[in-house]
């Protein structure tokens, strides 16, 4: 990539290029720690022994280091269960999106296939005008997946955006390719397999991780689809518990008032915590990609 | 393509101009080219249902707006009533203020969270340390990557009137603390500020990818000609990106009516309705909570089509602009 800023040797600043340049490093600065003190301040708080946070107050570091709240936590059901919901939905759902989201956009990458043109603006339709709410809930009850894991993973499985993506990059690759495979007898199954997934591992990681962490992220389909709470996701228990911390805990069967070393701001906290860190483990990686993402996100072609 | 394209017209023609024997002919074809392609046809197979079912099925349950839709009844033995559900909708007072808060906060959203990822993507290209620079833009995308979940529970923390930070600073200047979740006054530019605070980072992605290909003797040869920044900025960085911003603009006023539905629902309560409450929550409480699907259903699809037009008209000005328009 070529900076802007970059100069050639030989080319010096003036003093309002370096007043400029200072300014805006100062500014940066600034807008990194406005960015991050949320998250650091919650790490802290979750860190803490609650009766020392409970003057409020900012956080630079943990007030009498505690780990109180994550036992407690990790010993709370509802979170170990929204954990186990979230992580195979993340897992399933990813999977699934990803190779169907590959498979057709392969297939209508071939300029030869009949009713290619047809299909594509069937699906650049959903781009841009959808059912909506309503209409989707009832379908997923008369489908009978209602108030089942499926509920989770299958309605948001795959999104036109994705297939657009994967389309161009498969139109992209050289012919020469296929042609070869084809004169030694390979079927395009065995092309898509052999030669069109592997030279794509780049791109469906790219989809892959922007779909897991939407998996990951997803609140509102347990609100519309689940009832029981063994089926809830982690986003929805955490909700549940910002929402009415001791609420949950009674619901949870845990007797709030006995235990000693946890409020609910620091339950709150440390379940934050908890639900993001999966995020930022994952996040060098979408880090590493997420340019070539946008970039070849082009629509056009 | 174009030869493809032109072979298969000339095939179109034939078909017009000759009879029976040949469009049996070109019938054979296609099912000789169905059949070749057969394996192709099985992997598109779960995606096109995918799409069928989860896209297009909901699409068909916007039948039910013309309906009084019972869940036990079914669809068939529910009955129609023509255009009831709208005229229902339109004549409840509620439902105008529903527009008018979607289409206020929506604004509000595009006024101050569109241009700032511009403004911010100039400052970002302009820093020349390597590692600042790649430091800056990795903290910057995180909160882009957090759910609504985790923020609204910071925010909730954070907003708090007894002890969170914010309000610690306001006391501590001696000011009285504010629940700014709960007043309808500040509900608004709560929703506002913590849209740009999450995509503020992550909308510079686009800008900076276009501002990349930028040829940087452009800059050289303006500051051989004595152009400050300033300059370079207005004449250099930002007509080179025009167009990418007219296109994202687009896709903004196309998405008007999406005033931001998790956000909202997870931060308001019915104290702050009469500022909050948008079309979607509407849709949600009416037609989910409340059972009253095919009224929930007739405010959805009214939202859908008007998001609908927004678009068509959005990308037909921009191409009438001389921009290139997203289709």
């Amino acid at each position: 990539m070529v900076r802007a800023g970059k100069r050639r040797p030989g080319c010096r600043t003036t003093a309002g290029e370096r007043v400029f340049y200072a300014a805006n490093t100062m500014l940066m600065v600034l807008l990194m720690v406005a960015m991050l003190y949320p998250f650091w301040h919650i790490v802290m708080y979750s860190l803490s022994d609650p009766a020392l946070s409970a003057t409020g107050g900012a956080f630079l570091v943990p007030r009498g280091f505690t780990l109180d709240s994550y036992k407690f936590v990790f010993s709370y059901n509802s979170v170990g269960n929204g954990f186990k919901v979230s992580l195979f939905v993340t897992i399933v759902g990813t999977a699934l999106s990803v190779f169907c989201t590959a498979a057709l956009a392969y297939s209508l990458s071939k300029r030869k296939l009949r009713g290619r043109n047809f299909l594509t603006m069937l699906i650049f339709f959903t781009m841009i005008f959808s059912g909506g709410m309503v209409p989707s809930f009832i379908l997923v009850r008369q489908l009978k997946l209602f108030n089942t894991v499926w509920a989770l993973i299958l309605p948001g499985l795959m999104n036109a955006w994705n297939f657009f993506i994967a389309r161009n990059f498969f139109a992209s690759l050289p012919e020469s390719l296929e042609e070869s495979a084809k004169i030694d007898g390979a079927t395009d199954l065995a092309v898509f397999f052999k030669i069109a997934l592997p030279l794509s591992k780049a791109m469906l990681s790219v989809i892959g991780l922007f779909v897991a962490v939407g998996y990951w992220n997803d609140y509102f389909s347990t609100v519309l689809y689940i009832v029981d709470f063994d089926k809830w996701s982690l986003q929805a228990t955490l909700r549940q518990l910002i929402g009415n911390t001791l609420q949950a805990m009674q619901q949870a069967g845990i007797n709030y008032v006995n235990l000693e070393g946890v409020t609910s701001q620091s339950v709150i906290m440390t379940t934050i915590v908890v639900v993001t860190v999966p995020i930022i483990v994952v996040y060098p990686f979408l880090q590493k990609y997420f340019v070539k993402g946008v970039m070849v996100g082009s629509l056009k072609g | 393509m174009d030869s493809v394209v032109s072979s298969r017209k000339a095939g179109a023609r034939d078909r017009t101009a000759r009879p029976l024997s040949s469009r049996r002919e070109s019938a054979r074809r296609v099912v000789q080219d169905v059949v070749r392609d057969r394996f192709l046809y099985l992997l598109a197979l779960p995606g096109l249902l995918y799409f069928l079912i989860f896209c297009y099925g909901p699409m068909w349950g916007l039948l039910i707006s013309f309906k009084e839709f019972n869940m036990y009844k079914g669809f068939n033995a529910s009955p129609w009533v023509g255009l009831g559900q709208f005229v229902t909708l339109f004549r409840s007072t509620d439902f105008g203020a529903k527009f008018l808060n979607t289409l206020i906060i929506s604004s509000l959203k595009i006024l101050f969270g569109f241009p700032a990822p511009i403004i911010l993507a100039i400052l970002i290209n302009e820093i020349r340390v390597r590692w600042f620079k790649k430091l800056t833009q990795t903290v910057l995308y995180l909160p882009y990557f957090v759910s609504w979940v985790v923020l609204s529970g910071i925010l909730t923390v954070f907003l708090n009137p007894s002890d969170g930070v914010i309000n610690f600073a306001i006391k501590a200047f001696g000011g009285a603390p504010v629940d700014f979740l709960h007043e309808p006054a500040w509900f608004r530019q709560v929703i506002v500020a913590s849209d740009v605070y999450k995509n503020v980072g992550w909308g510079t992605v686009v800008y900076l990818a276009s501002m990349s290909g930028i040829d940087p003797d452009l800059y050289e040869a303006s500051w051989m000609d004595g152009a400050n920044k300033w300059k370079q900025i207005v004449h250099i960085t930002l007509p080179s990106i025009k167009g990418v911003i007219v296109i994202l603009f687009i896709l903004n006023l196309g998405n008007i009516l999406n005033a931001g539905f998790e956000q909202i629902f997870l931060l308001y309560s019915p104290n702050v309705y009469p500022v909050a409450d948008i079309i979607d929550t509407y849709v949600y409480r009416k037609g989910i909570m409340n059972a009253s699907y095919s009224l929930g259903t007739a405010a959805g699809l009214f939202k859908s089509l008007i998001a609908l037009v927004m678009i068509l008209l959005t990308n037909a000005a921009a191409k009438r602009i001389g921009e290139e328009g997203v289709w």
